[in-house]
């Protein structure tokens, strides 16, 4: 733990923007201990707004404060503040302290100050939303959010954070047409279509979760190629093919209700399902089979319950 | 001259006034035509199934074709007199003003320097260049000395100012970082105060938005044609993908 290591760390989470917030504040009290601010440079800002919402993050109101001449996070966010006035991101910073400590409505009628200064704050106006949805006001949180992914189209957290609200609150068919759009903004990405597939699940939409699990396998996992051996699907993988084993089984299984499909979805042929559950069940077990690589060693955790899930499932049929 | 690049950077950085804020009406406008162009840019192999997406085809193709994008006030403005005239917007003007500043200061420097260089120098020969040049470039490299019989290596003291003025910038990228105002001299001589302001995003509020939220409107009703779902026989494909079909 020497000082220039502890300094790149802080810049590799700067740049990532990861939320480790335990190691910040332990890196950055230890860059406080030993090399205090003046030794930083113009990093010096970048590292306390860092510091400030990491100690904020994990509730250590008081960081460093018995360590350095009181580098307290009011200290920090006023170094700050000094050195950036009208910062908008020093502004939202100090919003952030607010929260920790004042109430919801002290902190609201701050961000509505900011926001009647300038309207287009979409940082400011983000954090008056959460503060909203955590003080419990959903209704109002899901009216700003609308109106702030009217303004702000390509907001993709946006949708996801309104998508969530909504699933949170049974509203599915909302719930789906957000993560809708941020399908759209980015098709690239595999676990929106895996949310979007859970949702449909969910919404007992079980032909459109099929197909949803399904482009995330043909986008995830791959077949082995000539002389490799088969890969271990993990992660999201695992997780789709369990989807897709799950929708199969219901749709084999099924009354014709439950292949209704709100979205109009026509469910797949029955041969096909028929295939689709062997292949899933080949996958699943595929990601508990012993991996040749650690000869010796045993099945892996809890492929005794799987196989005894996938025996019950099949039997049912 | 080094240290007055280094001067002119820093009142360029005092000078440069921030980017205008919008309101949101302003951004929502010019955001709209983003949602089409995002549905239509998916719409050959779109991630959403049909229904969401003629849904989202239809109320986007509904809110052009009624302007419910386009900010209140420039409705009710004449929509049929073309695009308005940029120097009666103030928030055009500001853009403009700041090309405006921004030769200032480029020229006075510019000025002084030479006059002075001028007022003393004059007729000085400077340096000799250790290599041999045809008559073409005695007009470059003598200016200000006007004998017809002067070898062409003999460079005049205005010529040597000029030479190092244009061969500086990469001087000045050390000293003051890449993107810096300095360096950017001399482009500057070449544009006029006005053409900075053309190049903005300043310019961009002059389009009509209402012209271009029709435009769009065609292209999503040809966007709908190209649907194809990528949910659409991914069964098959993925069964074929592991040979099992």
């Amino acid at each position: 733990m020497d000082l220039t290591s502890a300094l790149q760390r802080l810049a590799s989470y700067r740049a990532k923007q990861s939320r480790a917030s335990a190691d910040i504040v332990k890196d950055g009290e230890l860059v406080l201990r030993k090399a205090g601010l003046t030794k930083l440079g113009d990093e010096e800002w970048a590292f306390l707004e860092q510091l400030a919402l990491a100690a904020l993050d994990t509730g250590k109101l008081d960081v460093a404060d018995d360590i350095t001449d009181g580098y307290a996070i009011q200290a920090c966010l006023e170094r700050l503040a000094a050195k950036f006035p009208e910062s908008p991101r020093v502004d939202v910073l100090q919003g952030i302290r607010m929260e920790a400590t004042e109430s919801s409505e002290t902190v609201i009628r701050y961000y509505n100050t900011l926001l009647e200064a300038d309207e287009s704050n979409i940082a400011a106006w983000k954090r008056k939303i959460s503060v909203l949805k955590s003080s419990g006001d959903i209704k109002t949180a899901v009216q700003e959010l609308s109106t702030l992914l009217d303004t702000f189209y390509t907001d993709v957290e946006g949708w996801l954070e309104l998508g969530s609200i909504y699933s949170s609150c049974n509203q599915y068919t909302s719930a789906l047409q957000c993560l809708s759009h941020a399908m759209i903004l980015a098709p690239q990405n595999a676990f929106y279509i895996l949310e979007a597939a859970e949702t449909a699940y969910s919404a007992a939409d079980i032909p459109l979760a099929l197909k949803f699990y399904l482009r995330v396998v043909e986008m995830l996992d791959e077949p082995p190629t000539s002389g490799t051996t088969p890969s271990r699907p993990e992660g999201p993988t695992l997780r789709a093919w369990y989807g897709v084993k799950l929708c199969a089984r219901d749709l084999l299984t099924s009354t014709p209700t439950a292949s209704q499909s709100e979205s109009q979805t026509t469910p797949p042929s029955e041969k096909h399902l028929r295939l689709l559950d062997e292949l899933s069940t080949e996958r699943i077990l595929a990601a508990y089979s012993p991996s040749s690589s650690k000869a010796g060693e045993g099945p892996p955790l809890g492929r005794e319950t799987v196989v005894k899930w996938l025996e019950n499932t099949s039997s049912t049929s | 001259m080094i240290l007055v690049g280094v001067l002119r950077h820093y009142v360029m950085l005092l000078l440069g006034s921030s980017p205008k804020k919008q309101s949101r009406a302003a951004i929502r406008e010019q955001r709209a035509l983003v949602r089409a162009q995002v549905l239509r840019h998916t719409s050959a192999f779109s991630p959403i199934p049909p229904l969401f997406y003629q849904a989202l085809s239809d109320h986007l193709q509904a809110a052009f074709a009624t302007s419910a994008y386009l900010q209140p006030k420039s409705t009710s403005a004449d929509a049929s007199s073309g695009p308005p005239n940029p120097l009666t917007d103030p928030s055009a003007m500001d853009g403009m003003m700041d090309g405006m500043k921004k030769q200032m200061v480029m020229m006075v420097p510019q000025m002084v320097m030479m006059g002075w260089i001028n007022f003393f120098f004059q007729g000085f020969v400077l340096i000799k260049l250790p290599f041999p040049l045809t008559l073409g470039f005695k007009s470059m490299l003598q200016r200000g000395i006007e004998t017809q019989d002067m070898d062409v290596r003999w460079v005049s003291s205005l010529s040597w100012y000029f030479l190092n003025f244009f061969g500086l910038n990469g001087l000045y990228r050390v000293i003051l970082g890449a993107d810096n105002e300095a360096a950017n001299s001399s482009r500057d001589m070449m544009a006029t105060p006005f053409a900075g302001a053309q190049s903005q995003p300043a310019m961009g509020q002059m389009q009509d938005f209402g012209k271009l939220f029709k435009a769009e409107r065609d292209n999503l009703e040809f966007a709908e044609g190209q649907y194809i779902w990528s949910g659409k026989d991914v069964e098959i494909r993925v069964l074929q993908k592991w040979s099992k079909l």
